[in-house]
């Protein structure tokens, strides 16, 4: 039921009501030779989970990439809530409120919570030195706001169980003021219970007004939390469902190219 | 110390399990269990040996030894926890201290002139070792292996005939003078080692120096210039493998051609001694303090207890490995869980 309302407003507000908290036109963007993106459209409304799905090579993680200030676009526009921006880099995105967890790659294990959630964004109190205090202080406050159960700020982040870390990722993307956040496969490497927590969490920012893009292979996780599903194919859109009004053989029809599924019906 | 105690504030033995919790603490009283090791040495020795190391002299040159080791093992703390190594710091000290004395007494310049010539000499060799190895993504193995080669090239085919000679005045003072009874070289390890425990453990700098070392594209993805973080610490061992330098000449006079052969391996031992992991990531000063204390006794008591000087290497070898494998072994058992 809840899934179901919830859904329906995602999909109204999804399709006119209101601007788009992030919008991308005709985005291209090639690698040597190779066409990894051929002028996809994107658009994030604020507070919708969207899932980003594709085969490998499909260039899902070039749109994210592009987005988030990770690789620059050869053509087309990016806006934000309706005005043109430019992203060049990752400070740049991080300022127009675009976080991104990468899978894997978020975390310095030697290091405790504090650090991590503060990496590269270390408040200063005076002579270069790190506001210590100020970390510790606001690390408890987001992870108590996003109802993330770690033991202790000073633990480190190595000790940490695999959806405890990534719950640590998120908590810096939040932290870092993002509105709009990018979970690139957020529960690959997590067990089955870690997984279900992920998720929970990824609802939790969504009822908080957060939009959140989820990069995801895992249809089962896409249709537990996703609001619309953008499905991309060689390096092109390949079509966007709503997810109360497909089904995940729609979904994988998308993915593959429908016309190689008939193929292999025939055959 | 610091670091030590910003752990202890909220225990992080609380992260759970019993085995966990031993491990972690075993690794957060690091270097209490350094420190109790090296003052168990210091009472072996002063039991076994004390008519020899208890005197005034021997302690005194320990202590000279021990300061220049801490000194320079400070520097390569900050290149080996940001996840690189320099093996050219032996040649480095050679180079920079017979140029020191070279243009002191060949060319009889003014201190105050050649002590900042040789500091920007040496900041600049480590700039030098930083932006090869950065640039050009090599290895800092491989880079500094090179330069290790090189520069004790530059040092045999440039002097022929060391200088000697005493500069006096100021200068022999500050580097090779006395209070009371201690000599100048430990009030300048102590202020190094105040220094930059301070700047690694509490200044944004320091933060990501362990950043970059631990995971280097999270560091990078974070927004922070890995490139620059490590160029920086190569350049803060080539400045304090420069002062090192001006220590020796005010202390010695002089030094021969040779001078720093091998003593990349007394370097790098005292690092990971004090728990520093070679792998980056992890460390810290006061550790390398203990470390560097832990080498110079053990040099200084295998030749007391009537070792000839040649079993020295072997015992330094061992005990770097023994380090290392005792710090993986921990390290390995940490992640497990």
């Amino acid at each position: 039921m809840a899934e179901q309302v919830r859904s329906s407003i995602a999909a109204d507000g999804a399709d006119r009501r209101d601007t788009p908290l992030l919008e991308a036109r005709g985005i291209c963007k090639s690698f040597l030779h190779v066409q990894a993106l051929q002028d996809v459209n994107f658009r994030v409304y604020p507070g919708e989970i969207v899932a980003l799905v594709g085969d490998n090579g499909a260039g899902k993680s070039t749109l994210m990439k592009v987005l988030c200030g990770a690789h620059h676009a050869d053509r087309g526009e990016i806006f934000i809530e309706g005005r043109p921006v430019t992203i060049r880099n990752p400070h740049d995105a991080q300022a127009l409120g675009i976080a991104v967890v990468y899978q894997d790659l978020a975390l310095v294990n030697q290091r405790d919570v504090a650090s991590n959630v503060f990496l590269g964004r270390e408040p200063k109190r005076g002579f270069g030195v790190v506001d210590k205090p100020r970390m510790v202080r606001e690390s408890r406050q987001v992870l108590q706001r996003l109802k993330i159960n770690i033991p202790s700020v000073y633990a480190q982040v190595g000790l940490l169980s695999g959806g405890q870390r990534q719950a640590v990722a998120i908590a810096r993307a939040i932290h870092q003021g993002g509105r709009l956040i990018f979970m690139d496969e957020p529960t690959a490497a997590l067990g089955v219970q870690e997984q279900a927590k992920v998720l929970k969490l990824i609802e939790d920012l969504k009822a908080e007004g957060t939009a959140v893009v989820v990069v995801s292979h895992n249809l089962q996780h896409v249709f537990d939390v996703a609001d619309r599903i953008v499905v991309m194919r060689g390096g092109r859109n390949a079509g966007e469902r709503i997810k109360s009004e497909t089904t995940p053989e729609e979904i994988v029809r998308l993915i593959v190219g429908a016309d190689r599924i008939r193929a292999a019906e025939v055959a | 110390m610091a670091e030590l105690v910003l752990r202890d504030q909220e225990g992080v033995g609380a992260v759970g399990g019993s085995e966990r919790g031993v491990l972690q603490r075993l690794r957060d009283t690091r270097e209490l269990g350094i420190a109790v090791v090296a003052i168990a040495m210091f009472v072996f020795l002063a039991i076994v040996r004390t008519d020899t190391f208890l005197t005034t002299n021997n302690l005194i040159g320990v202590a000279q030894r021990i300061s220049l080791l801490t000194i320079i093992a400070v520097g390569m703390t900050f290149v080996m926890i940001s996840g690189e190594i320099d093996l050219s710091v032996g040649s480095m000290y050679g180079l920079l201290a017979i140029g020191l004395s070279e243009m002191l007494v060949t060319w009889g310049w003014n201190p105050i002139l050649a002590m900042p010539v040789i500091i920007l000499a040496g900041v600049a060799l480590g700039f030098i070792n930083g932006f090869i190895t950065t640039t050009f993504g090599i290895p800092s193995f491989i880079v500094t292996l090179g330069m290790l080669a090189l520069l004790r090239g530059v040092t045999l085919t440039w002097i022929r005939t060391p200088p000697f000679g005493r500069v006096g005045g100021w200068f022999d003072r500050i580097f090779g003078g006395y209070v009371w009874e201690i000599p100048a070289q430990v009030f300048w390890m102590v202020g190094v080692v105040i220094i930059a425990a301070w700047v690694l453990s509490q200044t944004r700098f320091g933060y990501h120096v362990y950043a970059t070392g631990g995971n280097p594209q999270a560091a990078a993805n974070a927004g922070i210039d890995i490139r620059r973080v490590k160029i920086a610490c190569f350049m803060i061992l080539g400045g304090l493998t420069a002062l090192a330098s001006c220590i020796l000449i005010g202390w010695l006079h002089g030094v021969s051609r040779n001078h720093g052969t091998g003593y990349e391996l007394d370097v790098i031992a005292a690092v990971v001694i004090g728990g520093t992991f070679l792998f980056g990531g992890a460390g810290s000063v006061v550790g390398t303090f203990l470390g560097a204390t832990i080498t110079g006794l053990l040099t200084n008591g295998l030749i007391l207890l009537g070792f000839e000087q040649d079993t020295e290497q072997i015992a330094k070898g061992a005990v770097i490995i023994l380090a290392v494998s005792l710090d993986t072994w921990i390290r390995r058992r940490q992640r497990i869980a």
